[in-house]
């Protein structure tokens, strides 16, 4: 069922940490902890380098496309405390912005759905989730923080799409649509966040996780009733979390693997969750009729070496 | 060992261990004193600045310990002394030495490590003074022709030869016996250099710069190489090897990052551990003699001990993993993967030991890139593309644009798909639009005019594909029991009773129903003729047949709903078929029948979208609903809000596959306002000077730059138009609405002579 297609050599020196296709699938990014980024064009499938970002002084742990209404944006962040966004302006890319309040490691970045304006959140091991707003009067951006957010650090950090399945643009709702976002932390715990009254506020604290929240993805509801979101732990779980209207959620442990769990990440449609795990295996899974995930597809690629935590 | 603590008065600048690294002496502005180090605490043996004597020769840049006698202490001075302390003494003659010999603050002392009373210290000067501290001077001065020399070290492999950094970025090295000239000067670094380390083993010196790198010197050959670069967050301070470990080395940072951190210089990227104890910037390290355990001093005005067992790894909380599914439904999936450094082929004999310790692997860290790609997901998503460009969704007949795009989706394997559209045809399409004609009619049969012959033909024809298509989905056990009912239903047909056929569910999702409308059509079609007792047959889905009545009817309201659906049959309920029993139908020519009840499908089709929306299908939902045009005002249950979300849905997959040309068709076909809004949202025009092609910003009339209005005159009556403007969008000319328009009342060409036949819609 799946299949190599073909490997990409990436030349970068050290661990990557986050490869991501962007809005059409024409591009993609890698970052790894050489502290370089690289872009690449994928034409016919095949990946031709672009460029390198060099801007950071840290393994670059996540990156993120922006939405192509905005330019071609990335942003990146790193264990250098920055959160850098990048613009390619004639097929050079440059450094377009760079924030640098966080007092730890960014862990995650993201931008939010294009309905709401040009949006980063930012998650950092100094436990705060940033909010920047492209604001196109002034050309600037404005910086909201979401403190304490999580406990020793905030490992992900997702939006929630902005079709929702209560779309707010009927007649008797006019206003703006609401913002959230969930977020996954070492304190175990997985965070729905909403911006209230310009601003952030805690909406729901979703606990079933025993050890650090590693990823957190929220399910795009392209067609879907109800809010679903993932998230995978270092507690070798994968929970599916669901809810009609963010305030009551409903828990569904998808499976215990056999090894940590680093990533879950949605297909376009919202209806393929692939997960990947610190054993080197990466699965996909898709709902049944009966609302049952069941894993349709299961890859070993050799084995992991994830064994120096205990290194002296 | 553990963690410990203990917190002074002041910002501490340095430590020093005696040789037996059981005590610590910490100097700073204000602090200066001798711990012991006990199990679980720091015990205070001495406070240097207890003394009533205070001057700034108090106030330490640098402390230092002999190596050789545990009761002397060097301190470099803020104002230029080197002082030299006697710890068995007491008050004031503790101070044993004080050398006023550099003009600028002392930036580093170190001890000779085998010659006792040896020391040498460096100055902000640029100088440095080598003492013997029986001496009341210095003995030598070196003259290192830079700023500043932010440190000095002796080197342990060579018993004279001391290193020296400058802010300027160069490294010298020096014999204590030859003043006049460095033996060695290279410049190592682009910024100052703050510190230096020799290697305890290797001939390696490490030094540290301001421009965030910390790099590893091998200075074995008269031509200093560079062997390794780390990259640091931040500008570097200070920098100390690690005992017992080759490739490690402790750094703390001069600003922004508090936390000391342990390299392996092979991975020059990220720490290998990090401690996060203090909260200021950390000001000096010290190995206490073995791997495990340092201390260090900060200018959070704390002197910690830390154990390795409690440091923190910032390589094992990153994510080793890549992991994202493309538009495309390819899989990329990066990981880490053990890398061989050993390049040489182990022999028969000296077999690898697999096991090789665990640090020894920190440092050999890549990953690969690979793409997977899943057949099922994959094609899902190229068959979407593949629908979304060839479904008719607008401009024929409704039969025909439902046998179409059931052809389409049939060509891409999605029977499932294929079988909504031939559903939804036979549920609104001709059949539909007759029952209700002959409801409206007070039963009028207008369909006793059949070819008996051809329809059973094709009855046949249908329902042997259906057969065969059925055999093909043989390992869907859910349709077993129902092949049994219908064996036992459909007796009264024969070409049935031999394979049976599958319930008429909608459910066609994960099963993948493999079945063929055209024998589920029939099998819906007989349960209402069933129900009515009406015996006739006709073939329903010719569509050529249907398209003057289907216009007809076309603006008909919805059927009134006299026959509630629970008492039609239901296509999860053809157990309702099975009660009748069934004549074969095509002998029958019936003159006058009662009128057929109007089974209303509408709840089973919004079953069927909302599930393939459920299924993350919205494009079968939405096209459906384009499709059904006028009939989806039958749809009454299905909200506002849902269509709307699914519409959005399409609307953006559709985006991201960039068929832009479907997405404008699908707004444009969109019934609901908020949708169809879309397409006349953001469309600009800019007018720019016909003169000189700058754009017109202010006013539409007047050029700004150039004050020409040639542009906004009207060719009629050569005024400047200041209201509205129309123009032809072929010649570009134009001028007032009203003279246009009078104007192409009467003629075709346009008013000024261009000859251009103008057009305006």
């Amino acid at each position: 069922m799946t299949s190599l297609l073909n490997s990409i050599d990436t030349g970068h020196e050290d661990m990557i940490h986050d490869a991501e296709v962007d809005y059409y699938g024409l591009r993609l990014a890698t970052c790894s902890s050489d502290h370089s980024v690289k872009v690449y064009d994928i034409k016919n499938g095949a990946h031709n380098l672009i460029d390198d970002l060099k801007g950071h002084f840290g393994p670059v742990w996540q990156i993120a496309w922006s939405h192509p209404m905005f330019g071609n944006l990335l942003a990146s962040c790193s264990y250098d405390r920055k959160v850098i966004i990048w613009k390619e302006t004639q097929g050079k890319w440059s450094k377009y912005y760079e924030y640098a309040n966080h007092d730890s490691s960014v862990n995650s970045v993201q931008f939010a759905p294009a309905e709401f304006g040009l949006i980063l959140a930012c998650g950092s091991s100094d436990g705060s989730i940033s909010i920047l707003t492209y604001q196109s009067e002034t050309n600037n951006w404005d910086a909201k923080k979401i403190q304490n957010a999580h406990t020793i650090g905030c490992n992900a950090v997702s939006w929630c799409p902005a079709i929702t399945p209560e779309p707010a643009f009927d007649s008797n709702h006019v206003g703006p649509m609401q913002k959230r976002l969930v977020s996954g932390g070492c304190d175990n715990l997985v965070k729905i966040w909403k911006e209230e009254d310009d601003k952030w506020v805690e909406e729901k604290k979703l606990e079933v996780h025993s050890d650090w929240v590693r990823d957190v993805a929220w399910a795009p509801s392209v067609g879907l009733s109800r809010h679903t979101v993932a998230s995978c732990s270092q507690d070798r779980r994968v929970v599916i979390w669901t809810s009609e209207d963010c305030q009551s959620w409903s828990s569904n442990i998808l499976q215990t693997f056999d090894d940590v769990v680093w990533n879950v990440s949605w297909s376009l449609n919202g209806n393929i969750l692939a997960v990947s795990g610190g054993d080197n295996k990466i699965s996909l899974w898709k709902q049944n009729l009966d609302g049952a995930w069941k894993c349709i597809s299961d890859v070993t690629k050799g084995q992991a070496t994830n064994n120096e935590q205990r290194a002296l | 060992m553990s963690t410990i603590s203990v917190l002074q008065e002041g910002p501490v600048n340095a430590l020093a261990l005696n040789k037996d690294n059981s005590q610590v002496a910490i100097g700073g502005r204000n602090v200066f004193k001798v711990y012991s180090i006990e199990e679980d605490c720091f015990k205070e043996i001495c406070n240097l600045r207890a003394s009533k004597h205070l001057n700034l020769s108090f106030s330490c840049n640098d402390v230092a310990w002999s190596s050789t006698d545990d009761n002397y202490l060097a301190t470099a001075a803020t104002n230029g002394h080197v002082c030299v302390w006697n710890l068995t003494k007491s008050g004031k003659a503790m101070q044993e030495q004080v050398y006023q010999e550099h003009k600028r603050t002392v930036n580093k002392v170190n001890f000779h490590s085998s010659e006792p009373y040896r020391l040498i210290s460096g100055s902000q000067d640029g100088t440095m003074r080598y003492f013997d501290m029986r001496c009341k001077a210095a003995v030598a001065t070196f003259l290192s022709n830079t700023e500043s020399v932010r440190d000095v070290q002796f080197s342990p492999h060579m018993p004279h030869t001391f290193a020296a950094v400058s802010e300027n970025g160069s490294v010298q090295l020096w014999d204590v016996r030859r003043t006049e000239k460095c033996i060695q000067q290279f410049t190592a670094h682009s910024g100052p250099i703050f510190a230096c380390d020799w290697h305890p083993e290797a001939t390696w010196l490490a030094t540290a710069s301001r421009d965030k790198t910390i790099k590893v010197w091998d200075l074995t050959t008269s031509k200093p190489t560079l062997d390794y670069t780390i990259h640091t967050i931040a500008s570097i301070g200070h920098v100390k090897w690690r005992p017992q470990r080759k490739y490690h080395i402790a750094s703390c940072a001069l600003v922004v990052d508090c936390s000391i951190n342990i390299w392996d210089i092979r991975r020059p990227f990220i720490p290998f551990a990090a401690f996060n104890e203090h909260k200021d910037i950390a000001s000096g390290v010290a190995w206490r003699g073995d791997s495990q355990v340092f201390l260090s001093t900060s200018r959070d005005c704390s002197l910690i001990q830390h154990s390795f067992k409690d440091a923190s790894r910032p390589a094992s909380k990153a994510n080793i993993q890549a992991l994202d599914i493309s538009t495309k439904g390819n899989t990329l999936f990066g990981m880490r993967v053990p890398v061989s450094t050993n390049t040489t082929k182990p022999t028969g004999l000296m077999r690898k030991s697999s096991t090789s310790t665990i640090s020894d692997q920190f440092h050999q860290s890549a990953s690969v890139l690979h793409q997977f790609t899943h057949v099922s997901v994959c094609n899902d998503l190229s068959s979407f593309e593949f629908l979304a460009k060839n479904y008719i969704l607008y401009g024929r007949s409704f039969p025909e644009m439902c046998e179409h795009n059931a052809a389409v989706a049939k060509e891409c394997g999605k029977s499932n798909i294929s079988t909504i559209w031939k559903i939804v045809n036979t549920m609104y399409g001709e059949l539909y639009v007759k029952i209700q004609a002959m409801h409206n009619n007070g039963g009028l049969n207008l369909m006793n005019n059949v070819d008996a012959s051809s329809t059973e033909k094709k009855n046949n024809d249908v329902v042997g594909e259906a057969a065969a298509a059925q055999f093909s989905s043989a390992d869907d056990d859910v349709e077993g029991e129902d092949q049994v009912d219908h064996t036992a239903v459909a007796n009264g047909y024969h070409t049935y009773n031999k394979y049976g056929h599958p319930k008429g569910d909608f459910s066609f999702g994960e099963n993948e129903l493999d079945l063929e409308l055209d024998a589920l059509s029939i099998d819906y079609r007989n349960g209402m003729r069933n129900q009515n007792q009406l015996q006739q047959q006709e073939d329903w889905t010719l569509p050529n047949e249907a398209f003057n009545i289907r216009h007809e009817i076309r603006d008909r309201s919805p059927p009134p709903e006299q026959f509630p659906n629970n008492n039609s049959p239901d296509f999860n309920d053809d157990s309702h078929s099975s009660t009748v029993d069934e004549q074969p139908t095509w002998l029958v020519s019936v003159s006058k029948i009662p009128p057929m009840p109007i089974w209303d499908p509408s709840a089973s089709l919004i079953e069927s979208l909302k599930h393939h929306a459920e299924k993350g299908d919205v494009q079968t939902s939405v096209s459906v609903l384009i499709v059904l045009g006028e009939h989806r005002k039958n749809l009454k249950t299905l909200d506002e809000n849902t269509v709307t979300h699914w519409l959005m849905g399409y609307i953006q997959t559709l985006e991201r596959f960039r068929l832009w040309n479907v997405k404008a068709l699908v707004i444009e076909l969109a019934w609901i306002p908020s949708i169809s809004q879309m397409n006349q949202q953001s469309t600009r025009i800019n007018t720019n000077c016909s003169q000189c092609l700058k754009p017109l910003q202010r006013s539409g009339w007047l050029c700004d730059r150039c004050h020409s209005t040639d542009a906004s005159r009207c060719s009629i009556c050569h005024q400047v138009v200041k209201g509205l403007y129309v123009w032809c969008q072929g010649c570009s000319h134009g001028g007032h609405l009203m003279h246009m328009q009078e104007w192409f009342s009467k003629n075709k060409q346009c008013p000024t002579g261009c000859g251009h036949l103008c057009e305006y819609r």
